[in-house]
């Protein structure tokens, strides 16, 4: 069974217990037939201690052989399905479990990837753990139930046991033992609080210990290694502190229950003895009584600590439902794709633009000096379709149709936003440039890694473009991300090509060469449209023409020789 | 300029044991007072099965009532004697176990701190970085649970075993059947074992990357219309994991079964063996009763100490990786550190290779005046990082000599020299907590206006005051993102809150990439001025604006001089840099 086939849920309305309700529907097979066999396993366990009782009343007592042999045989039925009970039972609950969390993990995942973008102010890390400990902790729910299940037969099983040899005996373990077990609960949230505590501290001081020894270098560089040591000596030591008082708790709440149940033993044997040394019971029947008096606390403990689990496993749930229930970011209209211009700004409002008009034409090159950053963020988020169209002023037309009525894979084919910030995948280098054209051919990627000056970081490793990018590229300079992110971002030919500060980590004479590379190639296309958010001049004088914005607006427009003769902050702005 | 990966070191089994034994010395009564408190609750746990096989005795002696009251209060005592001393076990163990874990962690951030940049950068950040999170928290998690589970149920298994020969030495014999069978369990799962869990380790790992890649990269991904294989590659690598930690659990479950068996094997024996001996008249039923619960109570605790043997296996791996950093010899420090005269610097012939590799520096000399402001300038790979972090002592050079002040690196010791020289370089680190707490790293004593000041004078009072909770906000991992040129500034207030004589500025403003590129210059400018320093120049307005210029090629100074000679210079070149860089 695999999760690639499984059809996208439905994206509203889930709850979290809809959502378990789900988890158990999909794996109902594995579930239902191991649910019986863990059963037929703590069946079994109840037994065991039944089947001494009787070897001691039959076989030993009367010093019956015959009886020997027969007990022994049946300890050893009772241990073959005993262990062939667990061994496939815990199995197929186990897949059920672990099927179920690789389909939310990869149902997280398609969310999150879904084209129209989530509209979420969830952050990377906190969509992490949703795909990770929520998905397991949810799923959680499943093997809990199922060893609640397997605890309900086991004591139900010894309850009739214990009420066949005697209803009063039998009574006084079936409402003594939920009563000891309530009791020691009663101590639970304290531990429970203490706990939780100690893992958020816990937390803390081992993110403090990456994060101090990750910024190393900032560190060692300052002399300041010492006094992060210390730093982290405090919150180590008050983790310690916090761990030591949940430890006291513990150690009390595990105490008070050993306490608990061996009165609880004592009260069993003081009636039960009282019984056999009046022959009411017989001494076999005292041994399994006994037996089970103590076997008994194993469900009923696995029953109270599965239901703890499954209210953990709610709590996850609900995160991972609210997930599927979010609104996405694009609209995906229906309209076809039209022949104007490649791109027609009117008025354009979002976030701090304030007016902005821009025309974009065919095999026309545009050079783009913002004065804020804030201006060129909110621009390429808009062209990006990644801001929520209620939030967007004016028209945005993409060769003449309005972005939010196209189709939202015409959107992203026709315009291509390569970041300021460059996310390479893992992979090898090659991989990571065919990311938006898997069919270009060698030459095709020769021309764009010559274009943006990133055939130097291939050739700068013996592995080429096979060089495998661990940790997303983190071994590579921000110079070389920035040239592998151009190059992919040119090799992907789209008709309207967005980049910001493609140049901003290369030194000087690369940076030269890329604005030739670059903008030769945008040229080669005559239909190609590009604007580049920069303040390089080499890169602004290859422009056909360059914008200037202030305030949200397009203050200035001309080349940029003529920019840098007429405009005083426009020279100030791009002359270094 | 990769140098070869090696690892950190690890410790030999030998050397774990005695970093373990030094870590439990300072806590030694409170260990033997553990292992008492385990074994007392132990005892008083075995006197319950003792009692009821006397009880068993009395009802098939026919005895009266009278003797049930004893019975009973046998049994309270040991409920009381057996709860009282484990919650004792339990608090003194955590006593112990808790404060070595503190103190290894400790040791370990401290030492892994005080790593040169050189050992750091050689071994790559990712050892480092998995042992003090990774093998951490594997030791975190075998202290907290397992190593008290393995103390008591080790407790009991003694214990009660003893139990098992007071009664008779036959059925204790009949009860140590199990152990050959336990053996076998273990001998035929460790070794297949081992291997699957380092497959699954590497399958998680590899998951982790494609739900990282598909998270944090999600915006790219839609850009390029690659969502699909993404969600693809996730599904494929969860599913390879999701197979893998299948089959461990199916081996599990065979070990499992082993165990079962040996349970089997041990019962009946002790049942058929009880039978013997009381058809002999050795014992009496009630005892061979009392053995088969004593038994029967040991499945739980045997079961532990099985199923913990992986866990111990592997906290003692990651102990072992651990102790191996905790014990690199630190640097000598000199007995008497000099006193450098001046903030001058001297650079004496400085020639340096990566291990084996090519020299990137050829045998280089510059002096610097008090003061004076240098900017070092060359293409890629000219040894500029190379020699700031000479001069910074990070990196130990193969040859030659740079004197502080006139005192040598070696004279003035690590800790001297780091007073001296502050290096700043270009990968920025915001550090998770709040602003003001970063920006106090290197002088915690700092107060809040001392730090505004320092804000200020590198020009981001701007932003810091439109923060909501201003030097209280929290930054960082988990807190508010800085932007890269914010992170920049940042990090050149720590260098103003240091205020050290000497700064070298590794490209410190390079990414800074657009319109604050200007206010990260002028941020720059402002961090070093009145100190000595030497700026690796990336934009060459860096240079211009500097006391003189020093360009560097294949590891050898070229040219130096001011920006206005340089330039000047016919066919320099400097000059044909300064010409490709503005005249556009």
């Amino acid at each position: 069974m695999t999760a690639a086939a499984a059809p996208d849920g439905p994206p509203h309305g889930i709850t979290g217990g809809g959502l378990l309700r789900r988890a158990f529907w999909r794996q109902r097979r594995r579930i239902a037939l191991g649910m019986v066999l863990v059963s037929l396993h703590q069946l079994c366990e109840a037994m065991v201690p039944v089947v001494i009782g009787q070897v001691v009343d039959r076989a030993i007592a009367p010093s019956d052989r015959t009886a020997l042999v027969v007990g022994i045989g049946a300890m050893v039925v009772l241990f073959a399905v005993l262990t062939y009970a667990w061994r496939f039972g815990a199995r197929l609950i186990v897949a059920a479990e672990m099927n179920e969390t690789h389909l939310l993990r990869v149902e997280v995942a398609r969310r999150v990837l879904d084209p129209r973008d989530l509209d979420t102010d969830l952050r990377p890390g906190e969509l992490l753990s949703l795909a990770t400990s929520d998905a397991d902790r949810a799923v959680d729910a499943v093997p809990a139930v199922s060893w609640v299940v397997a605890g309900v037969v086991g004591l139900v099983v010894s309850a009739v046991v214990l009420l066949r040899i005697d209803v009063l005996l039998g009574l006084v373990v079936l409402v003594g033992v939920p009563l000891v077990l309530g009791i020691v609960q009663l101590t639970t949230p304290l531990v429970a609080r203490r706990t939780s505590d100690q893992q958020a501290s816990l937390g803390r001081t081992a993110a403090a210990a990456t994060d101090l020894v990750d910024g190393g270098r900032a560190l060692r560089g300052l002399g300041a290694e010492e006094h992060a040591a210390q730093r982290f000596v405090a919150s180590s030591q008050e983790t310690l502190g916090l761990t030591l008082r949940a430890a006291t708790w513990r150690g009390v709440s595990l105490g008070a229950s050993t306490l608990l149940s061996g009165l609880f033993l004592a009260a069993v044997a003081a009636t039960s003895g009282w019984f056999a040394l009046q022959g009411r019971i017989s001494i076999g029947e005292l041994i399994t009584v006994i037996g089970l008096a103590q076997f008994v606390a194993e469900p009923v403990a696995l029953v109270g600590a599965c239901l703890t689990a499954v209210a953990g496993a709610l709590a996850s749930a609900r995160r991972l439902a609210d997930l599927e229930s979010l609104p996405h970011v694009a609209a995906d209209g229906g309209a076809a794709r039209g022949d104007g211009e490649p791109l027609t700004l009117r008025g354009l409002t979002y976030g701090s633009l304030t007016a902005l008009d821009l025309d974009l034409a065919r095999g026309e090159l545009v050079g783009l000096v913002a004065h804020d950053q804030a201006d060129t963020d909110a621009l390429t988020t808009v062209l990006a379709g990644r801001a929520r169209p209620v939030e967007v002023g004016g028209r945005v037309l993409v060769a003449g149709v309005p972005l939010t009525d196209l189709p939202v894979a015409d959107v992203r084919a026709s315009v291509l936003v390569e970041a300021h910030q460059v996310e390479l995948f893992e992979g090898t280098v090659g991989d990571n440039l065919l990311l938006g054209r898997r069919d270009a051919t060698a030459g095709q990627r020769d021309l764009a890694l010559a274009a943006s000056g990133a055939d130097d970081v291939v050739a700068s490793h013996p592995d080429g473009l096979e060089r495998r990018l661990t940790d997303r590229g983190a071994g590579l300079s921000g110079g070389q991300r920035q040239r592998l992110g151009l190059a992919r971002a040119l090799l992907a030919e789209a008709p309207v090509l967005v980049l910001d500060e493609p140049t901003s980590a290369v030194d000087a004479v690369t940076e030269a060469q890329v604005a030739d590379g670059l903008v030769d190639l945008r040229h080669a296309d005559p239909d190609a449209a590009t604007l580049v958010a920069t303040h390089s001049p080499a890169l602004l004088d290859r422009c056909d023409r360059v914008v200037v914005l202030a305030g949200g607006r397009v203050v200035a427009e001309g080349t940029h020789r003529h920019l840098l003769g007429t405009d005083p902050a426009y020279r100030s702005a791009v002359t270094r | 300029m990769t140098a070869p990966r090696v690892l950190l070191p690890v410790a030999g089994a030998r050397q774990t044991a005695a970093g373990l034994g030094r870590a439990l010395r300072a806590h030694r009564l409170a260990a033997v007072l553990t292992v008492v408190a385990f074994v007392t609750s132990a005892g008083f746990g075995l006197l319950a099965p003792l009692v009821l096989g006397g009880l068993v005795d009395d009802t098939l002696d026919g005895a009266g009532t009278e003797t049930l009251p004893r019975t009973v209060v046998l049994l309270v005592v040991s409920a009381v004697g057996a709860g009282l001393a484990l919650t004792a076990g339990v608090v003194l163990m955590s006593r112990v176990a808790e404060s070595v874990l503190a103190g290894l962690r400790e040791q370990v951030v401290t030492r892994a701190l005080r790593l040169r940049s050189t050992e750091a950068e050689a071994t790559g950040s990712g050892d480092l970085l998995s042992r003090v999170g990774d093998d951490v928290s594997v030791v975190t998690q075998a202290i907290g649970s397992t190593v008290p589970q393995v103390v008591q149920a080790g407790a009991v298994t003694v214990v009660t075993l003893g139990g098992i020969f007071g009664l008779d030495w036959r059925l204790g014999l009949a009860g140590l059947l199990a152990l050959p069978v336990y053996v076998h369990g273990v001998r035929w799962y460790l070794p297949r074992s081992a291997p699957m869990y380092a497959a699954e380790r590497r399958a998680l790992g590899e998951r982790a990357q494609a739900l990282v890649g598909a998270m944090s990269g999600a915006d790219t991904l839609r850009a390029y219309r690659a969502e699909a294989d993404h969600v693809n590659r996730v599904n494929a690598r969860s599913a390879e994991a999701r197979d893998i930690s299948i089959d461990v659990f199916h081996l599990l479950t065979r070990f499992g079964g082993s165990m079962n068996r040996a349970e089997l094997v041990a019962l009946s024996a002790i049942l058929v063996t009880g039978y013997w001996l009381v058809d002999a008249g050795a014992i009496t039923v009630g005892a061979a009763t009392a053995a088969a619960w004593f038994f029967h109570r040991l499945f739980g605790p045997l079961g532990t100490l099985m199923m913990t043997f992986d866990s111990i296996q592997s906290a003692g791996a990651s102990l072992a990786r651990l102790v191996g950093v905790i014990d690199m010899p630190l640097p000598a420090e000199p007995a008497s550190p000099a006193r450098p005269r001046d903030a001058a610097v001297s650079i004496a012939g400085v020639s340096h290779a990566y291990d084996d590799g090519p020299l990137v520096l050829h045998g280089v000399s510059l002096d610097i005046e008090p003061g004076e402001r240098v900017a070092l300038v060359g293409a890629t790979g000219a040894g500029k990082t190379t020699l700031a972090s000479v001069v910074a002592g990070q990196l130990a050079a193969s040859a030659g000599t740079v004197r502080v002040g006139g005192v040598t690196q070696d004279d003035l010791g690590d800790r001297g020299l780091r007073r001296q020289v502050a290096l700043v370089s270009q990968d920025v680190h915001v550090f998770a907590g709040t602003l003001g707490a970063d920006a106090r790293l290197g002088r915690p004593d700092a107060t809040d206006d001392e730090v505004l000041t320092a804000l200020d004078r590198v020009g981001a009072t701007g932003w810091v005051s439109a923060l909501p909770d201003g030097l209280e906000t929290v930054v960082g991992e988990g807190g508010r993102d800085l932007t890269a040129p914010q992170a920049q500034q940042l990090a050149l207030a720590r260098l103003v809150l240091v205020d050290p004589p000497v700064v070298i500025l590794d490209e410190a403003t390079a990414e800074a990439g657009s319109a604050g590129a200007h206010d990260l210059e002028a941020a720059a400018a402002a961090a070093v001025e009145g100190r000595t320093s030497l700026v690796v120049a990336h934009r060459l307005t860096q240079a211009a604006t500097a006391d003189r210029v020093v360009v560097m090629e294949a590891g050898r100074v070229v040219e130096q001089g001011t920006h206005d000679e340089l330039v000047a210079l016919d066919g320099g070149r400097y000059a044909r840099l300064w010409r490709a860089w503005s005249d556009t």
